[in-house]
């Protein structure tokens, strides 16, 4: 079985990015969505093995949707993947902190997401 | 009072001490011709010898006339005492004239007589008593004949004896009347002089109360201008005696309701004076009663100028942020009279700097999130094979890479720049060798350097030169000399990237052989957005960030920054780092 996986960016085009990343890694995308909030909604509905969320998103941020996960015992086991387009250091340690298993910064190279995506496609 | 003591001196002495010659003379020349008009007109008198009395007459009138010129002409009046001698002659001829030594107007000698023994110094009573023996021997002279018996030639002598003994005794009295005036005349001049100064300390006290009055309106003036920063005086215990304008503006109270009745630290959080006290280990001070004055004031007291940020408390519970300055009141003997607290209002310039870093943080991620897009979907059109792209347009995306690469860099640039400029910025410090990163500077640099055609050049020194700080800034300030180097630098020449070792730094430096820079503008090199004037006319680009952050780089590691440029041979800019203290025991 793939892994499957759910994207949750408020940039349309960077959501398709990494879309179109994860299909090139060959795993399973289940959704695509534009705000925090829809992007908790999608992990409890389709409980995935990763969720790749951008950090800066409207209703809520990804700092938010991690912690919510991390409190949520039935999808608390989701490998989450954060991307931000801050380059202070600071916030990868927050990230961190706030239960994001990695810390991706914008720009990124969609062919070494893909090859990232490709090698740990396993699940834990 | 000193008026009249003054008018009754300067009438003695010019009447007594000063009469004219022709005054004193005068006493003398009335005699003569009362006693010639009672000898003519007296039954019994008449002159024994006309031609001698007529002579006397004669050389009395002289004398009369000598007297009249002298007191004209000043400079004669120093020969005024030749007046009496002649007098004595006159008067001893006309006694001569008038019955010799049975003369009635013997007695007019004496006249002459007082007036040459009160002249000042005791041998005019010996010219006077001369004098006189003179006179009383002309009868003789003018018969041509000694004297006759003992008691003419007694007479002689004894007459001009007593008269000598008065001469003496008008003498004393005329010396010690002079004396008298002199004294009554020091004391006039004395109390004069008094007025005098009195006069001129009125009116220096005038002056400096004029200048008091200036100074006084000024202070109240500028007091009163200062509305946008609270000027608040208290004492020693913090009691408020002075409160401007502006203190009113920005706390509320007026000056009517704070002074003599509110104390400053009521306008202080007692968790602000808490804190400070505790990190001054609670200082004594000079009051007890209030630990957290005595933490405010603590600086101020020592006698430093202290300036930090503290909350103030309005009337009505508002808070507002301040930037206060606490000096010290001393009185005349240098005793701490109170303190005087200066404050602005920094609400405005909070708010101004937390603008600006929200957004650049905001600036700085949405210029990024569409670099992202543009960077990524370049990479996906280069990836893609199942519709590979021809040599050209490899080469167009090539182009287009290049550009949102150095976009990216530039909003990295400025995004670091205001993160130095807010004091955030964090640096990830372990033990670094520094030629690792002089290495791989030049490795990184030889691709560009190789395009430009220039030549790069390395020297390493011999031990290693390790310093404690963050590998990926010192690279990136390393990097940033290394790329300006070779941008102005033309085609041909050498960049020279050194690494020197000295007893407690290391210092690099990099050398070339490029256009310089203009010596005026070597010291604005280091500011933001600065750019020289050869290098935007020789159009090298760039935005002028480069430099500050180097610059901000090596100051946060506690290094200096150096530069020496010549227009047209070169520029060397070197940075200095202390070497690790655990590196230099090695």
């Amino acid at each position: 079985m793939n892994t499957t996986v759910i994207v949750a960016d408020d940039d349309q085009d960077i959501r398709s990015l990494v879309s179109i990343a994860v299909g090139k890694a060959g795993l399973d995308l289940l959704a695509s969505v534009g705000d925090g909030a829809l992007a908790l909604a999608a992990i409890q509905k389709y409980q995935p093995d990763l969720a790749i969320l951008d950090v800066s998103m409207p209703e809520m941020t990804g700092l938010e949707v991690c912690r919510a996960v991390r409190g949520d015992s039935a999808i608390g086991d989701v490998r989450i993947l954060l991307l931000s387009a801050s380059v202070d250091e600071q916030s990868q340690s927050i990230g961190i902190e706030a239960g994001a298993d990695y810390f991706l910064a914008k720009p990124f190279s969609p062919r070494e997401l893909a090859s990232w995506l490709s090698v740990g496609k396993e699940p834990r | 009072m000193s008026d009249l003591l003054n008018r009754i001196s300067e009438r003695l002495s010019s009447d007594l001490d000063h009469p004219s010659p022709a005054v004193k003379q005068s006493a003398t020349a009335i005699a003569v011709v009362a006693a010639a008009v009672l000898t003519l007109l007296v039954p019994g008198l008449g002159f024994s010898n006309t031609t001698v009395a007529v002579t006397g007459i004669a050389i009395i009138a002289f004398a009369t006339l000598l007297s009249l010129i002298f007191t004209r002409s000043e400079g004669l009046e120093r020969y005024a005492l030749l007046i009496p001698v002649i007098d004595l002659f006159g008067l001893g001829a006309f006694r001569a004239g008038t019955g010799g030594t049975a003369s009635l107007w013997a007695s007019l000698i004496i006249l002459p007589v007082v007036w040459l023994a009160a002249a000042e110094g005791r041998r005019y009573i010996v010219y006077a008593g001369l004098g006189t023996s003179v006179a009383l021997m002309v009868p003789f002279l003018v018969s041509l004949s000694w004297p006759q018996t003992p008691g003419e030639w007694l007479r002689g002598f004894f007459t001009p004896l007593v008269f000598a003994v008065a001469a003496a005794i008008v003498n004393e009295l005329a010396r010690q009347s002079r004396k008298q005036l002199r004294s009554i005349k020091d004391l006039a001049e004395e109390k004069e002089r008094m007025l005098q100064r009195t006069v001129e300390y009125a009116a220096q006290l005038q002056e400096s109360e004029a200048k008091y009055r200036a100074f006084d309106r000024m202070f109240r003036g500028v007091w009163a201008a200062v509305t946008e920063q609270s000027v608040i005086g208290t004492d020693a215990t913090g009691l408020v005696d002075a409160w401007n304008p502006g203190a009113t503006k920005i706390l509320g109270p007026t000056a009517a309701e704070a002074e003599d009745k509110l104390h400053i630290f009521d306008f202080h959080l007692p968790e602000e004076l808490e804190e400070r006290a505790r990190e001054l280990n609670y200082p004594p001070g000079e009051t007890v009663l209030n630990p957290g004055f005595s933490a405010l004031v603590e600086t101020a007291r020592l006698g430093q100028a202290e300036s930090r940020e503290w909350t103030y408390r309005r009337s009505d519970g508002t808070l507002v942020p301040v930037q206060l300055s606490v000096t010290k009141r001393v009185d005349e003997e240098g005793r701490t009279r109170g303190y005087l607290f200066v404050a602005s209002d920094v609400t405005q310039a909070r708010e101004v700097a937390r603008l600006k870093d929200e957004f650049v943080g905001l600036i700085s991620h949405e210029l990024r999130t569409p670099l992202s897009s543009i960077l990524g979907y370049l990479e996906l059109m280069r990836d893609d094979e199942d519709n590979p792209l021809s040599e050209e347009h490899l080469q167009y995306l090539g182009v287009a890479e290049r550009n949102a690469h150095r976009l990216l860099r530039l909003v990295g640039d400025l995004l670091f720049t205001a993160q130095v400029e807010s004091g955030k910025f964090p640096l990830d410090s372990r033990m670094v060798p520094l030629e690792t990163i002089v290495t791989a500077a030049i490795e990184s640099a030889r691709p560009v350097a190789d395009t430009a055609g220039i030549q790069l050049v390395q020297k390493l020194p011999d031990g290693p030169a390790v310093v404690h700080g963050d590998p990926v800034r010192l690279g990136q300030a390393v990097d940033n000399l290394i790329s300006n180097a070779i941008k102005f630098t033309p085609r041909g020449g050498t960049v020279t990237l050194a690494l020197d070792v000295t007893a407690d730094k290391a210092v690099i430096t990099v050398r070339d052989t490029g256009m310089g820079i203009a010596a005026s503008e070597l010291d604005k090199l280091f500011s933001r957005f600065f750019r020289a004037s050869t290098a935007t006319r020789n159009a090298v680009p760039g935005v002028g960030l480069g430099l500050t952050i180097t610059k901000a780089i090596v100051t946060a590691h506690h290094g200096e920054m150096g530069v020496e440029s010549e227009e047209g041979v070169g520029t060397c800019f070197s940075m200095s780092l202390p070497l690790s203290a655990v590196a230099a025991a090695v």
